[in-house]
């Protein structure tokens, strides 16, 4: 009962995102059934549209851009949260959280009043500040469970052998906590790629691709709207299993060097 | 990047090497407030005081686009007095009400399924991909299927079945709920996987062995332990579907103006910012009322008990 459930539970998911995928392989511009045959014609259109080719380009360098201030900013955090203890670990891990429990609307508006107050134009710069406030705490989230587990004591050990700080850091941290950042990093272009609830506030003149399927939905409904939909679930959906796989590969390989050392 | 001066000063004796055990003790979390303060720096820079900028612009005034500094209650006086601001929050807090109640009970059962009956991680990996899977492109997904001209519409009139499309289908509060609920089901069915993981089937078979039913195992064991991931799951679906602006926007036709759409459209087309910054505080306060209100009927209902029994 609750197998046959969960099954439809799977269903109801994917369904909807498989039928647009059909159809953007669709032969006839309606989307009914029974199906006319394939083609591939909507996604040349795509591809030779310039509007694609520069939002696309945009998004890319915004998810670029986020990700890597996310993983700076977020590498921090999760350092900082290893040391800390008690109410202030509570309220510091609380603070990075926040701006994820408000909705992206809140966070859109906050920012457009702030950097018109401060005078900075609105750009690709301030897209990746706004992408970065919604990135940064699922970042941290995903990445502070598995260093909770972290010895630090590794550290000072490297400390007492007679390393500087940063080279306790670059040569003992970093290579044991390397692939959790690196799968967090991934996550954050992924989210990038989506994020268009703060983006429709912080933008000035520039589209990224969700903000192109938005404004096309608003115009008219096309089948090039599929192929460039299943374009982006197709490109966030990779991203999202290379991340999975970095971050399980790697506890999968912790797990059996224990199994071996416990031998 | 500095991290700490750690160089420590050498110190003989007994009593000296409890003052080193503490001087490093301090050290480590010293150099954890260094580490915390890049991150913190950004985010009092950027959401901080973006959102008292926010609370402080919703007391100015505004003519298109420009605001003047002031400090006045008019913005609020002026959202509230108009009928269109009720009407829309109304139809803001069914969406969230629907959407979190739908999702949180759909999801309840699959989150049991994953928890207690199979050790496999897939059917979890497989929602989390589709949650990640673009907000947009399932909006999308539904208004092709709903549509006037969507799959559904045109496949029923092909085979001959209606002659008209079915209207209430699309631009309906049916179809921004069953969307809301699509896009929420992953994050809530997250949220009761990681609350139902804290509840060891030892106390579900423990309850069983004394003689319990299925039901009052569910009501008597489970809720009370899980009624903090139950209800984090229904405030934060609650929270995310009740300020949308895009689902509405684009399946809810036109009497489906929710809050969050009038607040953006003041940012976007209007261009009165401090009315819509005023109005952001008053949904802000509603969804906080709204939360105290789901403690309060949990608690009369005796469905929260004040502790966890499991720590």
């Amino acid at each position: 009962m609750i197998r046959l459930f969960t099954y439809l539970y799977m269903f109801f998911l994917y369904a909807p995102i498989a039928i647009i995928a059909l159809f953007s392989f669709h032969a006839s511009a309606s989307l009914s059934f029974p199906f006319e045959g394939f083609s591939t014609q909507w996604y040349e259109a795509l591809f030779h549209s310039s509007d694609f080719m520069t939002a696309l380009t945009n998004s890319a360098i915004v998810a670029a851009g986020s990700a890597i201030l996310t993983t700076l900013l977020g590498t921090f955090s999760a350092l900082a949260l290893m040391r800390m203890k008690g109410r202030i670990k509570t309220a510091f891990a609380f603070m990075n959280f926040a701006p994820i429990a408000l909705p992206g609307l809140f966070l859109g508006i906050a920012l457009v009043i702030f950097f018109s107050l401060i005078g900075l134009p609105r750009s690709l710069l301030t897209v990746i500040i706004g992408h970065t406030l919604f990135t940064f705490p699922f970042f941290v989230e995903s990445v502070r469970s598995r260093l909770e587990y972290f010895d630090l004591s590794f550290e000072e050990a490297a400390r007492d052998l007679g390393a500087s700080p940063l080279q306790a850091f670059w040569r003992v941290t970093l290579p044991i906590i390397g692939p959790t950042i690196a799968g967090a990093a991934i996550l954050a272009v992924a989210l990038s790629m989506d994020e268009f609830l703060i983006t429709v506030f912080v933008t000035g003149s520039d589209t990224t691709l969700p903000l192109m399927i938005l404004s096309m939905m608003r115009r008219a409904v096309s089948p090039t709207i599929n192929a460039a939909s299943v374009f982006m679930l197709v490109v966030t959906i990779a991203i999202i299993v290379i991340a999975g796989l970095v971050m399980t590969l790697r506890r999968r390989r912790l797990e059996l060097e224990r199994a071996e050392t416990a031998e | 990047m500095n991290i700490v001066n750690n160089s420590e000063p050498i110190i003989l004796g007994s009593q000296a090497s409890h003052t080193r055990q503490r001087g490093k003790i301090d050290k480590k979390i010293l150099s954890g407030y260094w580490l915390a303060s890049p991150p913190l720096f950004f985010l009092v820079v950027f959401f901080l005081i973006p959102s008292v900028m926010l609370l402080v612009a919703s007391f100015w005034t505004s003519k298109t686009f420009s605001m003047t500094p002031a400090a006045t209650l008019a913005n609020y006086a002026r959202a509230l007095s108009a009928s269109g601001f009720y009407d829309s929050l109304w139809i803001a807090l069914q969406n969230g009400f629907w959407t979190a109640l739908l999702s949180t009970v759909i999801s309840a059962p699959v989150a049991y399924y994953i928890v207690y009956r199979t050790r496999s991680n897939a059917v979890l990996y497989l929602a989390l991909v589709s949650w990640f899977s673009s907000y947009l492109v399932r909006v999308y997904a539904w208004r092709s299927i709903l549509g006037t001209n969507g799959v559904i519409n045109s496949t029923l009139m092909h085979l001959g079945l209606v002659d008209q499309p079915l209207e209430w289908l699309v631009f309906s509060k049916f179809a921004v709920v069953l969307t809301l609920v699509h896009i929420m089901l992953p994050f809530t069915l997250l949220l009761l996987v990681s609350g139902l993981r804290d509840i060891k089937k030892d106390y579900l078979e423990a309850s069983a062995d004394l003689g319990a039913s299925g039901a009052t195992t569910l009501w008597r064991v489970i809720m009370p332990m899980a009624h903090k991931s139950i209800v984090s799951s229904f405030m934060f679906t609650f929270v995310l579907a009740a300020s949308d602006y895009v689902t509405p926007q684009l399946l809810g036709g036109r009497d489906a103006m929710t809050t969050g759409l009038v607040i953006a459209n003041q940012f976007r087309s209007v261009g009165n910012w401090p009315l819509g910054a005023a109005m952001a505080y008053l949904l802000l306060c509603v969804f906080m009322l709204v939360y105290a209100l789901l403690l309060g009927v949990l608690r009369a209902a005796n469905l929260a008990p004040g502790k966890r029994y499991h720590d």
